[in-house]
């Protein structure tokens, strides 16, 4: 059996060229490898977990992957989906991630390994140099027999133990990939930039191949291919119905803090280790404070971005969560963060959308805006704002379709929402995020020019209605087997907690849609800004953190 | 002017993408090569003598192969003069990829009708057949990309060398060639596919934006 | 690669699921052509002489179970092969029946089949003909397996597609219902564009040679004067011409039956229907079974 804990280059560094996707194998798994524009190389099992269709025939728009068969959309770094455009309307709410392998680039070659046991550390002979890379040639032949034929026919060949690198005269080492039982690639590189570059790659390329003639006429018998066997997806992914539960905490660090606007501090933040979970445009995650608040942002990146970046308007009059933001919170800290969520879903089989944005309610339409842009959506993002100091992230509005509309009063704003949004057509969509009264007008404007409600997505920053606690009553689990009781003044999602039913929640004043349960029985009181009027009048969902019953029962999906 | 085409054959595709590249207006005659053979039909037979698709009928002229057909688009339809360029040296280098696309069409073009449309043949030998010719083309391109030649010529444009190759290249999976081992010829099917007026056919998809 | 064929070609099928089913081999059309024609049919080598109206089918010289229906001579190697399933539409006499050709495909027979019943690839692989982006939506719809005709049936299936009326350029949603009544053969009905009231029908009739490489037969049965042969062959022709280099691209190349081998979605429900369908029949060959 071969090693498979070996590091190896399984390509040339100018092999994975912008906007393209190369088709390579190690040890018999074969990989896609593509270079995102921000220059980092993602090495990935050669198959969509969707139908197992090569991803080396998908397409690099060089921040994301997008497979040729279903249109499915996979991210730069975390290979986790994005989007999967036969349900444009749901956040994909399961975690499906594409498997990587480990991806290192250096010495001019990109190298892997399928299992590796230590991390990277590049073969001594490299150390110190600046090699040049020969041509690769590959050879259908076994990698063994291939290195030992070649020990023979290269000038002063010698083979290092243990190791598939062959040394010559002059500076000639020659790694030997195996792509598989029965082929290789013999993989050369000068240890030092000679004169005449191309003469010499030319003079070497015709050793190599020259060595390839050698070992394959000498038509040694080749293994069988080997076996590889495909990991199981998880359990929750086999089948086929599944709600997405938020994962446990990551932890990251403050990469870098600053003053995005007036009264607006951006905030960017790195994994301290590895690669952060894949975001969909309109996520948001939720940052654990130093002070014990647990507060909700949406993420302002754009696709396969590194990290997150959240923007936190100063609330004087808020919970405290924004001030400990503003305050306390210095670059360099590390901080507890949930998976982002996504509670507010782009559907992007849209023939136009509008993105309208009220303050700091510009930070999920950002992340919308450059994503659309990346696609090649039309959209038109409409940024509402008290002055031009006051809208943040300009380096990241610049290049997108925005209008910005400033320290207009309400009436005013009334009349630019009534012209922004004329015009309506099938299959045109509308996002929205912005102040309570800013939405409530949306609303209604969009309705009264015949907007239909599935059209029309707002995401509240809270819940502007009072909420009344003051019923009690009785919660059956269907799936939990359990009945608990709900007491006036106390929340069925605090109930649940307090049951040890793990339900994940985020805003905890009916706004954001994390805590939703499905419902089996009895009528529900809705209390929250989250589910539509007609989703309310279904009576099939309830957001647990404010919404209770106007029955004596609820028996809930859990 | 018109082509008789066959939608599913490789040189067919040659000719259409020339006249897309070009945006030259033309009609197309489907002929039902596959199942029917029509084109062995002494009825097409009058119209092309070999019994092949594709044929370009402009005005009353005729041509019945894909050299000609290539040679005679860019000849009489380029204003650019890139396509077919007339210096000593290009002329050379783009007679001698014509003959090597022939060689293509011969081997990996024949390994696709034998495994695809089950045409009478050795589909290992046109498969050994064109490894050879793959390999030297993968070697070529890559040599180019470091001395700065993104074609198979010299020029710095893509001639009809290019689009004579490109449909046996990028359909050699038909016949089962996995192009696994030619990276350099897997770049330079993108770059084709990026080409101002380059168009699919069925079974030949897009890539993305190179911006 | 060329390496890795012929090496999967040293056992015979001898699975009884396979076995006992009636395949098609050849279309009386291909046949007519030319007098007669080789071929594989689960790794056994077969030739088909046409006779009289019909066919005799000989493995090695011996004599093969075949049967002439719906246009194609099929055999079986088994004592008492399942009766072919029944497609009345096929039977009525105003329609047009046009054989749109065979195809060799490197993959397995599962492949192919769950490739027809699938909608969400119409806007990516058919872009333009059955899809378009934006339109990429594949809205609910029904499956049901028949315990009595042991059969799948999708219904209520929707998707949007351009140009979807012979009189205009705009597109609209165009209804579907899937059939697939035997492991390696599918119909599909279809909204006819001509008669509102009737249904036409597409046909795939997937011959297993060996466990990874299949000829797919192919055709029409429509309600449409205004179509020629030549017309109808070149569409039906391009859309599996654009499907095979996917299904060709599709690794492993064998179904796998086991739930957590890919990822399935609410889009794909007809698929999972079917892949526990062939599970529950004991099905080893040219799958990946569970647990394996
Ligand atoms: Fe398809």
């Amino acid at each position: 059996m071969m090693d498979l804990a070996g590091w190896h280059p399984i390509a040339a560094a100018t092999d994975v060229v912008r906007r393209h996707v190369f088709h390579g194998q190690l040890l018999g798994r074969e990989v896609a490898v593509w270079r995102a524009d921000d220059g980092f190389v993602n090495v990935w099992e050669n198959r969509c977990l969707h139908r197992g269709v090569r991803l080396s025939m998908g397409l690099n728009d060089g921040r994301e992957l997008r497979c040729l068969y279903h249109g499915w959309r996979y991210a730069n770094r975390s290979a986790g989906c994005t989007y999967i455009p036969a349900h444009p309307a749901d956040a994909p709410a399961r975690r499906i991630c594409n498997r990587t392998y480990p991806g290192v680039e250096a010495a001019g070659m990109i190298w892997s390994a399928v299992a590796p046991e230590a991390e990277f550390a590049l073969p001594e002979v490299l150390v110190g140099t600046d090699p040049l890379v020969l041509r690769p040639v590959s050879v259908n032949a076994a990698p063994g027999v291939a290195l030992s034929m070649a020990e023979g026919l290269v000038p002063g060949g010698s083979v290092a133990r243990g190791a598939s690198v062959l040394f010559g005269q002059a500076g000639l080492v020659v790694f030997v990939q195996p792509l598989d039982a029965h082929r290789c690639v013999l993989r050369g590189v000068l240890l030092r930039q000679p004169e005449d570059r191309i003469a010499a790659l030319r003079d070497h390329d015709g050793l190599l191949c020259a060595l390839r003639e050698g070992i394959e006429a000498a038509g040694e018998a080749a293994p069988a291919p080997l076996e590889v066997s495909f990991q199981p997806v998880d359990e929750a992914l086999g089948q086929m119905p599944a709600r997405g539960v938020g994962g446990g905490e990551l932890r990251v660090q403050v990469t870098r803090k600053w003053a995005a606007a007036e009264g607006i501090v951006g905030v960017q933040l790195r994994a301290l280790r590895g690669v952060l979970p894949t975001f969909q445009p309109g996520a948001h995650i939720d940052v654990h404070l130093p002070n014990g608040m647990r507060r909700p942002y949406s993420i302002v990146n754009a696709p396969g971005e590194e990290g997150y970046t959240i923007g936190v308007k100063r609330d004087d009059a808020g919970r405290g969560g924004s001030i400990c933001l503003h305050d306390a919170v210095r670059q360099g800290d590390v901080l507890a963060i949930s998976a982002p969520r996504n509670t507010f879903p782009l559907r992007r089989d849209s023939e136009r959308v509008l993105l309208i944005a009220g303050g700091i309610g510009i930070t999920p339409m950002l992340a919308m805006a450059q994503a659309l842009a990346v696609q090649g959506i039309a959209y038109a993002l409409h940024v509402f704002a008290r002055s031009a100091a006051h809208v943040p992230f300009a380096e990241r509005l610049e290049g997108l379709a925005v209008t910005r509309h400033l320290g207009l009063d309400a009436a005013q704003t009334g009349a630019a929402l009534s012209g922004i949004l004329s015009g309506y057509a099938f299959s045109h969509h509308v996002y929205a995020c912005g102040p309570a009264p800013m939405l409530s007008a949306a609303r209604q404007i969009a309705a009264a020019q015949g907007w239909t409600e599935e059209a029309v997505h707002l995401e509240y920053f809270a819940n502007p209605e009072a909420i009344d606690d003051s019923s009690a009553f009785e919660i059956a689990l269907a799936r939990s087997a359990m009945t608990l009781q709900v007491p006036a003044g106390r929340t069925i999602l605090q109930v649940l907690q307090e049951n040890g039913v793990d339900l994940p929640s985020s805003c905890e004043q009916g706004a954001c849609g994390t805590c939703v349960c499905g419902v089996l029985e009895g009528d529900v009181a809705h209390q929250d800004v989250y589910l539509s009027a007609s989703e309310h009048a279904a009576n099939d969902r309830i957001m647990t953190c404010v919404s209770r019953a106007k029955s004596a029962r609820l028996v809930l999906d859990i | 002017m018109k082509l008789y085409d066959f939608e599913l054959h490789a040189e067919c595709y040659a000719a259409r993408l020339m006249l897309s590249l070009l945006g030259v207006p033309h009609e197309v005659e489907t002929v039902d090569v596959y199942p029917e053979a029509a084109h062995l039909t002494p009825a097409f037979r009058a119209i092309n003598p070999l019994g092949r698709v594709p044929v370009l009928e402009d005005g009353a002229l005729r041509f019945g192969t894909v050299q000609g057909i290539l040679a005679y688009l860019a000849a009489a339809y380029d204003t650019s003069g890139q396509w077919a360029p007339d210096t000593a040296v290009l002329r050379g280098e783009v007679a001698g990829w014509m003959a090597i696309a022939a060689e293509l069409a011969a081997t990996a073009g024949q390994a696709r009708l034998i495994e695809t449309m089950f045409a009478q043949g050795d589909a290992e030998a046109a498969r050994a057949g064109a490894e050879g010719l793959l390999r030297v083309i993968d070697q070529h391109l890559w040599f180019g990309e470091v001395e700065g030649r993104d074609w198979l010529c010299s020029a710095p444009h893509p001639t009809i060398a290019d689009i004579a190759c490109f449909p046996h290249l990028v359909l050699s999976e038909d016949g089962g060639i996995s192009r696994q081992d030619y990276p350099a010829i897997r770049r330079w099917i993108d770059r084709v596919k990026r080409l101002p007026g380059f168009t699919v056919m069925s079974g030949v998809f897009a890539t993305s934006s190179a911006l | 690669m060329a390496q890795d064929r012929g090496a999967l070609m040293t056992e015979l099928c001898n699975d009884p699921v396979m076995l006992e089913h009636w395949h098609p081999v050849v279309s009386l059309e291909e046949l007519r052509r030319h007098g007669r024609c080789r071929t594989m049919l689960l790794d056994r080598a077969v030739e088909i002489v046409a006779q009289g109206e019909g066919a005799v089918v000989r493995c090695e010289a011996a004599l093969v179970g075949s049967l002439v229906q719906y246009g194609y001579v099929w055999a079986s190697f088994g004592e008492a092969p399942k009766p072919l399933f029944a497609v009345p539409e096929f039977d009525e006499a105003d329609r047009r029946f046009v054989v749109t050709g065979v195809f060799g495909v490197q993959v397995s027979a599962g492949r192919a089949i769950e490739n027809f019943l699938d909608m969400g690839h119409f806007p990516y692989v058919h872009a333009g003909i059955l899809g378009e982006e934006p339109h990429t939506e594949v809205k609910d719809y029904d499956v049901e397996v028949s315990q009595n005709r042991d059969e799948i049936l999708a219904t209520r299936c929707r998707f949007y597609q351009p140009k979807a009326a012979v009189s205009s350029d705009a597109g609209a949603e165009v209804d579907y219902i899937y059939r697939v009544p035997h492991p390696n053969c599918a119909v599909l009905y279809k909204s006819s564009p001509m008669d509102a009231a009737r249904l036409d029908v597409i046909y795939i009739f997937v011959q297993p040679m060996g466990q990874e490489r299949i000829r797919a037969h192919t055709g029409m049965c429509i309600i449409d004067d205004a179509s020629s042969d030549l017309e109808i062959r070149s569409f039906q022709q391009t859309i599996f011409g654009q499907d095979k280099p996917i299904l060709e691209n599709q690794y492993p190349r064998r179904l796998p039956l086991d739930p957590r081998a890919e990822t399935p979605i609410r889009a794909d429900k007809s698929a999972i229907a079917y892949r526990r369908w062939l599970a529950s029949k004991g099905l080893r060959w040219g799958v990946i079974p569970a647990g394996v």
